[in-house]
């Protein structure tokens, strides 16, 4: 009983590895030779798929970046500086501290003295001269307070502006429209690269699907032998769609290489600006990037293949 | 190849009936074909004949009635299942339809191969040199198909057909690009084919094998079967010479 057993497993095992073996042949060996032998007729394809995905991904990089970007101005927008006037009492200033840090709205409430106002501004590029064309200190002491929302900042400087404590000329640093203004660039910049990859994006997608449609006709006999002998619809398919995914995968690798080589040229060359103007985009998040730039290869390519094959092959 | 079995129906027809838009192409088809049976199916150009055979391997589905093949309901089978009625008809066209970048074995074990990925290499080159043998090919299975003549391509092509040992053999004018002398040899091909099970229909044009061969003919004119002349009669088919 347990050699009837053994031989069962042995058969099974031996069953799968000719599967497996068969399928390999068919669907990738098959797909690779007829993808080298048609490769005159799938260079559009893989040109301008290499294109849109090498745009994506340079997009998604600097996509990140500004997104990183944005997040540290949303940051920097919810923190108000409130100037103190230099005259104002202990006691005008400690009124309004207690007042801001009873306000539900705000996170914290930080005291700042001229001294460290001063010590601060020797770190932004420019200050120090101005600085050190004076012989006083002329940097107000403040209170920096951490708004919860950005959408309270407005509510909460109108509150404090006319405080006995606050500086009547310069009394905060809210600017009303910058947050705005940066958002209206970023949706712009979103807005038209969402179109062009729009339009990009169909042109790779029909041309590549065109290529396996010229693929289709070239093989029409292959084809019928393999639909009327009784060939599975996904081993009449399959090739296909592999050829499609080989497409995809090439260009991805293309477009995923260079985008990997052009971004870390990219923050090698300019090490300093890099980090405040695309801030978080790393050597790793360039590799991340790459990665994602061939899987959407891959699956562009195939995606691209399976549309063609419902359009031009019957079942 | 399949030991000879006691007859049974392999395809059934009942009410068949196939449009095209308005215009019918086969209409009311009641037919059943026995397996070990070799029948031909005749009729001028534009009778049904190739839409018939298309029903039969389910190319296409009828508009109406009931396809039986094997023991399938051809007429309602899913598309994701028509290869299950696929691999139990055996197909052979006028062009044979053979891979040129293969050889004849090649071309043979591919068809068993892409049918049932459970064929090992080995496997599918001895039933394809098997089937090769059989339609005496043996000698020339290393050839491609450039290098061999048309009848020998017809050989390769019936031995495709045959290799996976289905229950029904369809050919469409399959001696269409044959000489006499080779037609006559593929027919007796097919009487072997018949004898060892297979249910064989020849769709032809070839007025001299019909009616020298004697065996059931199958007459279509204008989508309708208009006779079914059991073998061993002759006549009826003065309208075959001017076809």
């Amino acid at each position: 009983m347990a050699g009837v057993v053994v031989k069962a497993r042995l058969a099974r095992r031996r069953t799968l590895q000719v599967v497996a073996a068969n399928l390999f042949r068919y669907l990738v060996q098959g797909a690779a030779r007829n993808w080298i032998r048609n490769l005159g007729g799938t260079a559009p394809a893989l040109g301008s798929t290499t294109l849109l995905l090498l745009m994506s991904g340079l997009f998604a990089v600097v996509g990140f970046g500004l997104y990183n970007l944005e997040r540290v101005e949303a940051s920097q927008a919810s923190l108000l500086h409130v100037y103190i006037r230099d005259d104002a009492a202990g006691s005008d200033i400690l009124d309004l501290e207690t007042r801001l840090e009873r306000d539900p709205r705000v996170a914290s409430v930080t005291y700042v003295t001229k001294a460290q106002a001063l010590l601060r501004a020797q770190g932004i590029p420019g200050l120090p001269e101005l600085a050190d064309s004076t012989e006083s200190n002329p940097f107000p002491a403040s209170l920096d307070v951490q708004v919860k929302s950005i959408d309270d900042v407005a509510a909460i400087d109108a509150s404090i502006r006319y405080d006995l404590a606050v500086d009547p000329t310069y009394s905060t640093s809210y600017d009303k429209g910058a947050y705005q203004r940066i958002q209206n660039v970023l949706f712009g910049v979103a807005v038209a690269g969402f179109a062009f990859f729009t339009v990009l994006g169909f042109v790779a997608v029909s041309v590549t699907a065109n290529s396996i449609k010229s693929a289709i006709h070239a093989r029409r006999d292959e084809i019928t032998i393999m639909q009327l002998v009784g060939a599975p619809r996904w081993m009449v398919r399959g090739p296909f769609v592999v050829e499609g995914a080989i497409t995809g995968a090439a260009a991805g690798l293309i477009a995923g290489l260079l985008t990997f080589g052009l971004t870390t040229a990219g923050i090698n060359s300019a090490s300093t600006t890099s980090s405040q103007l695309a801030p978080g985009v790393t050597v790793s998040v360039a590799a991340v990037a790459a990665l994602l730039v061939f899987l959407a290869g891959l699956a562009l390519g195939s995606g691209s293949s399976l549309i063609s094959l419902r359009r031009h092959l019957e079942s | 190849m399949r030991p000879i079995s006691r007859s049974r129906p392999i395809v059934s027809f009942q009410a068949v009936s196939r449009a095209y838009g308005s215009r019918f192409a086969v209409e009311d088809i009641h037919l059943t074909l026995q397996s070990g049976e070799l029948a031909f199916l005749v009729g001028p150009s534009g009778a049904g004949k190739t839409t018939l055979l298309k029903l039969i391997n389910r190319e296409i589905r009828p508009s109406s009635g009931h396809i039986w093949v094997d023991g399938i309901a051809a007429h309602e089978v899913k598309a994701s299942r028509v290869a299950d009625i696929r691999r139990r008809v055996g197909v052979v066209f006028q062009d044979y339809k053979l891979l040129p970048r293969l050889t004849a074995i090649e071309n043979v074990a591919f068809g068993l191969q892409v049918s049932d990925l459970r064929v090992s290499d080995q496997d599918a080159r001895s039933r394809s040199l098997d089937a090769l043998e059989a339609v005496g090919m043996g000698d020339r299975a290393r050839a491609y198909p450039h290098q061999l003549s048309g009848g020998q391509q017809q050989r390769v092509a019936v031995a495709r057909a045959v290799v996976a040992e289905p229950a029904v053999l369809i050919a469409d004018e399959p001696t269409g690009n044959l000489d006499q002398d080779t037609a006559w040899e593929l027919m007796d091909l097919f009487e072997d084919i018949a004898a060892w099970g297979t249910a064989v229909l020849v769709a032809t044009h070839n007025i001299e094998i019909v009616t020298r061969l004697k065996r059931r003919v199958l007459t279509l004119v204008h989508g309708r079967l208009v006779r079914d002349q059991p073998a061993g009669q002759t006549g009826g088919m003065a309208w075959l010479a001017s076809s």
